[in-house]
């Protein structure tokens, strides 16, 4: 006789109240996610989330309140859900998942882990958590109206990692430095040229003019000959713009007269660029001041951000952010560097500023404050519905997997608007783990193509190890027979290391290097393979990923939003002081038929790499797009951060 | 409707601005207006109900009255109804008892709570409002309400859950007018002798122009009434959700039995839905295979994460019709949280 306690079967409410669960992440989808077992009737949750709570968060996670702001997210996610449950056992965790004190044996305690995230590193490092201890794991994310939830299952499912997923778009050197053509490549040269002036200088962060540019040469020999001579062009080009901007005071000014004229005027003198596309036009300072024509007051209906100032009005906002930052480093005393954060009314200004100005030059139709924040901050859309809804469908599937009931386990995607088989919500069977995975196989292989001279041991280890293979902590083995340790994760060991290059150490087209994280439990074998034609830019490639996994192009609207050059999303977390990167990724999934880009699907349809994927109930391919990284959201008419991200409307 | 926008008061404030930013970034300002310049009467604080107020209230609505002449029930574990009332409150009346933390959402928004039974409502009361959402109302309750309302142009939603299964209903009216926004098409400009890039500004790839478009949709009374006797019907029944046919059980079982069907007297309601379900089936001339025995398990209760799906789906309709942008579902929303499916399907006279 079927005994019901609520609505479930007896068995099942009994395991909910003894089983333990962890939640990673309290934002958008984990405070819906927290009220939702506490209402189903689990009884001990963990709740992890490093994050602080900040105003733009209150539209939807509803468990914070205005007098919350400030405070941990996973304490006050605890407390207010225990206002609505008091008997409930909830350890709340203000801190990393990425810390190595939440080991294997952490994991092992729970039965079931349930992301809510909004990193990639994040989500990389739980899924290789979760398969090291064999527990399961229920990924989500959501972005504006759209959002999809997956069961992962060590041996049974794909991974995380199974599919690859699109690196953060980034735009050449030169488009940045010479040929800007769209808002976005000027945003990106203004928060360049914010981290050049007063925040750390970076040499792949350059602002000034490349005469290096392929594009400016009207012969082949000349670009080789600009190279060297820009090398070698000692007093000039050798002083950093930090050093530069510091020996004028900061006079705002003469930054503008250097970055608005007179780099603009060495750009004209590239003439070849200029062939084809429209030529830049400098601004003088003093000229704009005269002819500036006072503001109207006219009543603002909008918001004020929404607003875009003219060049003048723009020219002011450059002086007075200029001023102010670098006054703020000034009291901040010797050495010191400013971080950009959006939310940062000077940093904020200085961008939208000095983007502007460049959008100005290159006759670009100029933007308001309120977009260059949504495009340079990576702000991503967000609702609370949309959350609520993906929330629920999250404890549905934990619900299956504690009945034993993984078999009926799905993929399941939210829509914009129904299919052409009328579905909002659709579940697809999930997929088996994919044979060449470098992460969930018995023993992951990879082969990366780079240049063993030009390549440094920091670069192997940031770039590659962590940034693009998702490692937190790794350990880098030769194998030539001696075993000769490169990297070790142990501080200070290999530092020594850290500027040679990897040529240095004997490693050869061929070589193989073994690497290891062991908080992840994760050994990676490294095939090296030697190269001196990589594309400019570029300083590896992945090998084996073939044409036809390739991302799809991106839409439009994609590449305006997918942002900054940054390491937004790379495999490591966000580096500003305040929330981590506002992004987060999330598989759009596109029925069979063709959907407008006003629909549900996030992409149109240019993607040369559907997947057929089951329809779970009548067996129809429905296409699957890889997983995207950041798309834009629904775009407001003005248009245009968050949790639980990403996809296109 | 469209035209209410230049009654409210135009500015919005930097509280407002701040708060609301990551929507207004997905909806426009316009929208966000526009709700804000919305009252909503929500009928019933089950756990449906309270999904639906947090939505509406967070989304930022001007006014949401919390209508509930139900009592916060002793029986109940109290964690497992819904997150508004607090655990002391048993005994008190549900809506009241929730207002204290529905107001604690958004301060922004005016909370009402009213214990009357809405049955005893007189027709004007309804007139107050720009949107009403029923939950927990009986099938003649709904219908009346929705042709009184519907016939003010006040959107009109129902929604219910049922164990693992729950459904939303709309009716906007004869005339919803809504914005849609489209990418703007960019055409080539300039000679065809220029260079592929010419000399011209590149236009900003990320333009949208809004669209203006209108829909209809019918009352509860004819989506319910739909005659299946029909040859055309008949045909169409391979592609209609069973779930439609499972709503007319449940509200049945709701009209005999003055509430829905109870964990504590599983065996006994179990029995009555099958029963149900064979009389219903037979009257409305379908098969009854249509239904097999199994749903009688999976609806019982208000369960929380289906609640969940459901209210948030019914509060982004409301959302959607109150801001006037983006094409509603019609007219049925249903929800199998077995399957994990969610259909959209419209019912009612072709």
């Amino acid at each position: 006789m079927v005994q019901l306690v609520g609505s479930l079967r007896k068995e099942l409410a009994d395991s909910l109240s003894t089983c333990k669960v962890l939640v990673v992440g309290a934002g958008g989808i984990g405070c819906e996610l927290l009220k939702n077992l506490v209402l189903t009737g689990f009884k001990n949750i963990e709740v992890i989330d490093l994050d602080t709570i900040d105003v733009s968060n209150l539209n939807r996670q509803f468990l914070f309140q205005k007098k919350h702001v400030g405070k941990s997210k996973a304490q006050v996610a605890k407390e207010s859900a225990l206002q609505f449950c008091p008997t409930a056992n909830i350890t709340a965790y203000h801190d990393s998942i990425m810390n190595p004190d939440y080991n294997v044996e952490f994991f092992r305690k729970f039965v079931l882990v349930m992301n809510a995230l909004d990193n990639r590193a994040a989500r990389n490092h739980v899924n290789r958590m979760c398969l090291a201890a064999d527990i399961p794991l229920i990924e989500s994310g959501t972005a504006g109206y759209l959002g999809q939830v997956t069961v992962i299952k060590k041996g049974m499912t794909e991974c995380y990692e199974c599919q690859p997923k699109p690196t953060q778009k980034t735009f050449p050197g030169c488009t940045i430095r010479n040929t800007p053509s769209e808002p976005i490549h000027c945003i990106v040269w203004a928060k360049y040229l914010f981290n050049q002036l007063f925040g750390e200088e970076d040499a792949d962060q350059e602002v000034s003019p490349d005469t290096a540019d392929p594009e400016a040469a009207w012969k082949p020999e000349e670009t080789a000959a600009r190279a060297t001579a820009s090398e070698k062009d000692g007093d000039i080009k050798r002083v950093s713009t930090k050093d530069w901007a510091r020996s004028t005071g900061y006079d705002p000014v003469k930054l503008f007269n250097k970055l608005f004229k007179d780099d603009i005027m060495y750009l004209l003198t590239m003439d070849k660029l200029w062939k084809k596309r429209k030529a830049p036009t400098p601004l003088d300072w003093h000229q704009l001041e005269n002819s500036a024509c006072p503001q109207e007051d006219s009543p603002v209906s909008g918001l004020k951000d929404q607003q875009v100032l003219g060049v003048w009005g723009h020219c002011q906002l450059f002086q007075q952010s200029v001023e102010t930052l670098s006054s703020q480093l000034q009291e901040k005393g010797e050495g010191a560097e400013l971080v950009w954060d959006k939310d940062d009314p000077p940093a904020m200004d200085f961008v939208t500023a000095a983007s502007n100005l460049r959008m100005h030059i290159f006759s670009m139709n100029m933007k308001s404050r309120f977009d260059v924040k949504s495009m340079a901050g990576n702000i991503i859309p967000a609702i609370a519905t949309t959350n609520a809804v993906i929330a629920g469908l999250i404890v549905l599937e934990g619900l299956k997997i504690l009945s034993g009931e993984l078999e009926s386990c799905r993929t399941i995607f939210l829509n914009k608007c129904p299919n052409l088989r009328k579905k909002l919500l659709v579940p697809c069977i999930l997929d088996p783990p994919s044979a060449n995975c470098y992460v969930c196989t018995s023993k992951p292989e990879v082969t990366v193509k780079l240049n063993v001279h030009k390549t440094m041991v920091l670069s192997l280890q940031d770039r590659i190890l962590k940034e693009r293979f998702g490692m937190v902590a790794p350990d880098v083995q030769i194998e030539d027979g001696k075993g000769t340790i490169l990297i070790s994760s142990e501080e200070g060991e290999t530092e020594a290391n850290n500027s040679k290059f990897l040529s240095d150490f004997g490693i050869r087209n061929g070589s193989r290097l073994q690497v290891d994280d062991f908080l992840q439990d994760y050994t990676l074998l490294v095939n090296v393979l030697h190269t001196e034609e990589l594309e400019r830019d570029v300083e590896f490639e992945v090998v084996g990923e073939a044409p036809d996994k390739a991302p799809p192009p991106q839409t439009n609207q994609e590449e305006v939003n997918s942002i900054t050059n940054g390491n937004k999303d790379s495999a490591q977390p966000s580096t500003s002081s305040k929330a981590p990167a506002e992004d987060d990724d999330i598989m759009i999934v596109d029925s069979d038929e063709e959907e407008g880009a006003s629909s549900s699907s996030a992409t149109a349809a240019t993607s040369g790499t559907k997947r057929k994927h089951s329809d779970a109930e009548t067996g129809e391919a429905s296409t699957k797009r890889p997983r995207t990284d950041q798309l834009s959201a629904a775009a407001a008419p003005t248009d245009d951060d968050d949790d639980d991200i990403i996809a296109l409307d | 409707m469209i035209d209410m926008i230049e009654k409210e008061d135009p500015v919005i404030s930097e509280e407002e601005a701040a708060q609301y930013d990551r929507q207004i970034r997905l909806w426009g300002l316009d929208a966000q207006k526009r709700l804000r310049g919305s009252r909503v009467l929500l009928v019933g604080l089950g756990g449906l109900g309270a999904e639906v107020a947090k939505n509406l209230i967070l989304a930022g609505v001007k006014g949401l009255t919390l209508l509930d002449h139900e009592q916060v029930h002793a029986s109940e574990e109290s964690c497992r109804a819904q997150f508004l009332v607090p655990v002391t409150a048993r005994g008190q009346n549900r809506a009241r008892a929730s207002l204290e933390r529905a107001q604690n959402l958004n301060p922004m928004v005016e909370v009402h709570a009213d214990s009357d039974r809405v049955e005893d409502k007189p027709d004007d009361f309804f007139l107050q409002f720009d949107a009403v959402c029923l939950t927990g109302c009986s099938r003649d309750l709904m219908v009346r309400v929705d042709q009184l309302c519907s016939q003010r142009n006040i959107k009109v939603f129902c929604g219910d859950v049922y164990g693992y299964y729950g459904y939303m209903f709309c009716n906007l009216g004869q005339e919803h007018n809504y914005v849609e926004e489209k990418p703007k098409l960019v055409k080539p400009t300039g000679n065809s002798n220029d260079g592929p890039e010419a000399k011209k500004a590149k236009v900003d790839p990320n333009e949208t122009t809004m669209v203006k478009k209108t829909s209809s949709f019918c009352t509860l009374k004819e989506a319910l009434e739909v005659d299946w006797t029909s040859e055309k019907a008949k045909a169409g029944l391979k592609r209609t959700p069973v779930d439609y046919f499972l709503l007319h059980v449940l509200l049945k079982f709701r009209t005999d039995k003055g509430r829905d069907p109870d964990p504590q007297s599983f065996a006994e309601d179990s029995q009555l839905l099958r029963q149900i379900r064979d009389d219903v089936l037979e009257a409305l001339a379908v098969s009854g295979d249509l239904l097999s025995d199994d749903f009688t398990s999976y609806c019982f209760s208000e369960m929380s994460p289906v609640c969940a799906v459901v209210g948030g789906v019914l509060g982004q309709e409301v959302v959607k019709a109150l801001s006037q942008r983006d094409p509603p579902h019609r007219n049925f929303f249903f929800f199998d949280g077995r399957k994990g499916n969610g259909v959209v399907d419209f019912f009612g006279p072709k």
